[in-house]
């Protein structure tokens, strides 16, 4: 009996690693090149990009915010960081604009969103227009070539591991402590959870919704540096979609839409599970109409799993009241 | 309070909705000079008398698409060179939707003369028509929509484009080689046709050739890259990799550059991008045909003359895919230098 219990309470506190845990061993069935280190180190490097947009995401999302724009403000500050990289030679200045832009952008997003209590909906969507925008007419939809010495950023090596891995480890655990050991973190938890509540109890919600998305812009900025890096190339017209990927991560992860609940670990099992399956899918040469139905499905299953294991421990917790 | 906001978005909205019209000076850079008249004033004067300019719309599938933005610019950089025509360029934002109500404003402004690079020919279709039957000069372009009567065209054939690169592999690629495909967005007229022809040209005469991995990565480098970084997991050896342009190109090898085992690998592309020929110039890149969007619109300008000034009334016309290899390529690094897409 006690042994089922504990059983339950990892399922259901864990479900989603268990997911990731699952479907690792399949791909390893299904094919023996899955495991190869370097393998693996393609998954973290292809997730990358779109893991520390999901950090992002999943800040704002437990805020009760989201971030549409976060794709077309990085494609923006990654031909600014670019070209002023071709400017000047300077790679640290280069990675300074391009963080600059884009926190820029995310604090103009902020003042619209807090000042005048626009939804973080329409407001993202509008920047995320707006960035677009300004990236195609800066370059004039034409992409930037001979970047030299900036794919450093994304495809260089420290100590043999790959600089995008290191650059997620990093906004990983500013994540992890913010969420977990910071006033910001509790607060925006409280934020998300219940707005009125948190201003009855003193909280400053504007400005932490200010501070959440400034974080957003760091991380966008970085991941958009990394981008164009990893592609030896500017494109005004890349990471189409990309704020998707990041919404999807962090969902997957767990990090409830309704604000409130999500953590920087569950982001990333959410980022490595569809890793794994578009790697595993590629590598088994399946039908790439056929990966997209598969995707869509996976993707529901593993939410439906997670939510079916939490809703199981809940209702048993509350049977066990009533008797 | 609110009723004055409302007020003023609705008077904001109505400002748009004209400026979608009439491109006014804000759209100035876009244009080949900034349309003096307005739409209603040039609406009503005559369209072919003499001595006065033709107006023409031209409507791009998506300015965010990079070869798109190329084509637009050359047709107001080529604009500029006839003293009769102004040209104002109109984003489809790779929306049928939107493209097809550009279409019907140009048609409901008078425009003498549209020329449309369809997001998707068959729904841009009807659209095409009604521009024909309300006696407009109609041109579609990049890819044309064929057997429209009265329509005109200017294109690079697709088929001819990927040949020309097949033709080529038929002799270089090895004995029993292990190839890979990246492949445009499905639908698409280009995407399609020169799939068709690389089946056609090399396939279909190399039997002994395997294709160990085909994906579509919808032109793009990125996508092209990840899939590539895959395969080199999966397959020891890859002696080739046939990508329907050069983006795509570029991405698989972005993902192979450092590595020794594929030092010696064979790729090919479509479209003569700047990057293709840096590559090609450098020997990672085999061969790639251009695409040129200054002869495209070179010709497209060349065409609307014959058409407005009713030397002609109806013409089809390709440009040509000339194949780029090593041997050749620095007369189209020239070009792109000229153009300022490279130092």
């Amino acid at each position: 009996m006690k042994t089922r219990m504990i059983w339950d309470k990892i399922k259901s506190k864990y479900s989603i690693y268990i997911v990731l845990v699952v479907m690792f061993f399949i791909c390893w069935l299904a094919n023996a090149n899955f495991v190869s280190i370097e393998n693996l180190s393609n998954i973290s490097r292809q997730i990358s990009v779109g893991t520390i947009l999901a950090f992002g995401e999943t800040i704002l999302i437990i805020a009760g915010m989201l971030d549409l724009s976060s794709a077309s403000v990085l494609a923006f500050s990654g031909v600014l960081s670019v070209s002023s990289y071709l400017a000047s030679g300077s790679l640290l200045l280069a990675f300074f604009v391009g963080v600059a832009v884009s926190v820029v952008c995310n604090i103009i997003t902020a003042i619209i969103v807090t000042r005048y209590n626009v939804p973080t909906f329409i407001a993202t969507l509008s920047m995320m227009a707006m960035a677009r925008g300004a990236a195609l007419l800066y370059t004039n939809g034409q992409n930037i070539y001979q970047i030299g010495d900036y794919v450093e950023f994304g495809q260089g090596y420290v100590l043999g591991i790959p600089t995008p891995v290191i650059f997620l480890a990093a906004t990983l655990a500013v994540t992890w402590y913010l969420l977990k050991h910071t006033v910001f973190g509790r607060s925006i938890y409280a934020i998300g959870g219940n707005e009125e509540a948190a201003i009855a109890s003193g909280i400053n919600v504007k400005g932490n919704k200010m501070l959440a998305y400034i974080i957003n812009g760091i991380f966008v900025g970085v991941a958009g540096v990394l981008f164009m890096s990893r592609n030896n190339v500017g494109l005004p017209n890349g990471a189409v979609g990309y704020e998707f990927t990041a919404l999807t991560a962090a969902v997957i992860g767990g990090t409830s839409m309704s604000g409130g609940i999500g953590t920087a670990a569950g982001t990333v099992a959410g980022a490595f599970i569809v890793g794994f399956l578009d790697n595993i899918m590629v590598l088994s040469g399946v039908n790439s109409y056929l990966q997209e139905i598969v995707r869509g499905g996976i993707i529901t299953l593993a939410v439906g799993y997670d939510i079916y294991a939490k809703t199981r421990r809940t209702k048993r917790k509350l049977g066990k009241i009533n008797a | 309070m609110k009723k004055i906001l409302a007020l003023i978005l609705a008077f904001a909205c109505l400002t748009v909705a004209f400026a979608g019209c009439a491109p006014s000076q804000s759209s100035a850079p876009q244009s080949s000079e900034a349309p003096s008249a307005s739409a209603s004033e040039s609406a009503s004067q005559p369209a072919a008398s003499e001595g006065k300019t033709f107006r023409v719309a031209y409507i791009a599938r998506a300015q965010a698409d990079s070869f798109a933005a190329w084509l637009a610019n050359s047709i107001v950089e080529e604009a500029e060179k006839y003293d009769d025509i102004t040209v104002d360029v109109f984003d489809g934002q790779a929306s049928d939707d939107k493209e097809n109500s550009l279409i019907e404003n140009a048609i409901t402004n008078k425009y003498d003369a549209i020329v449309i690079q369809p997001n998707n020919g068959e729904a841009q279709r009807p659209y095409a028509e009604k521009a024909v039957a309300a006696g407009i000069v109609t041109i579609t372009t990049n890819a044309r929509i064929s057997g429209i009567e009265g329509a005109s065209s200017v294109d690079a054939d697709p088929y001819a484009q990927a040949a020309v690169n097949a033709q080529l592999a038929v002799e270089q690629v090895p004995q029993n080689a292990n190839v890979v495909v990246l492949n445009g967005p499905p639908g698409n007229f280009h995407a399609d046709q020169r799939r068709k022809s690389w089946q056609a040209e090399f396939f279909d005469k190399r039997p002994d050739v395997k294709i160990v991995g085909e994906e579509i990565a919808n032109w793009n480098k990125d996508e092209a890259m990840n899939a590539m970084e895959v395969w080199v997991q999966a397959n020891d050896k890859i002696d080739a990799i046939i990508s329907m342009n050069d983006n795509m190109a570029a991405g698989a090898l972005e993902a192979v550059k450092d590595n020794p085992k594929f030092a010696n690998i064979l790729a090919y592309g479509v479209d003569g991008t700047a990057e293709a020929c840096l590559l090609i110039k450098e020997g990672k890149m085999t061969s790639t045909s251009l695409q040129s969007a200054y002869d495209l619109a070179a010709k497209i300008l060349d065409t609307l003359e014959k058409l407005l000034t009713g030397e002609e009334t109806q013409i089809d016309t390709d440009i040509d895919c000339p194949l780029i290899t090593k041997d050749n390529v620095d007369q189209y690094i020239e070009m792109h230098k000229k153009a300022g897409a490279i130092k």
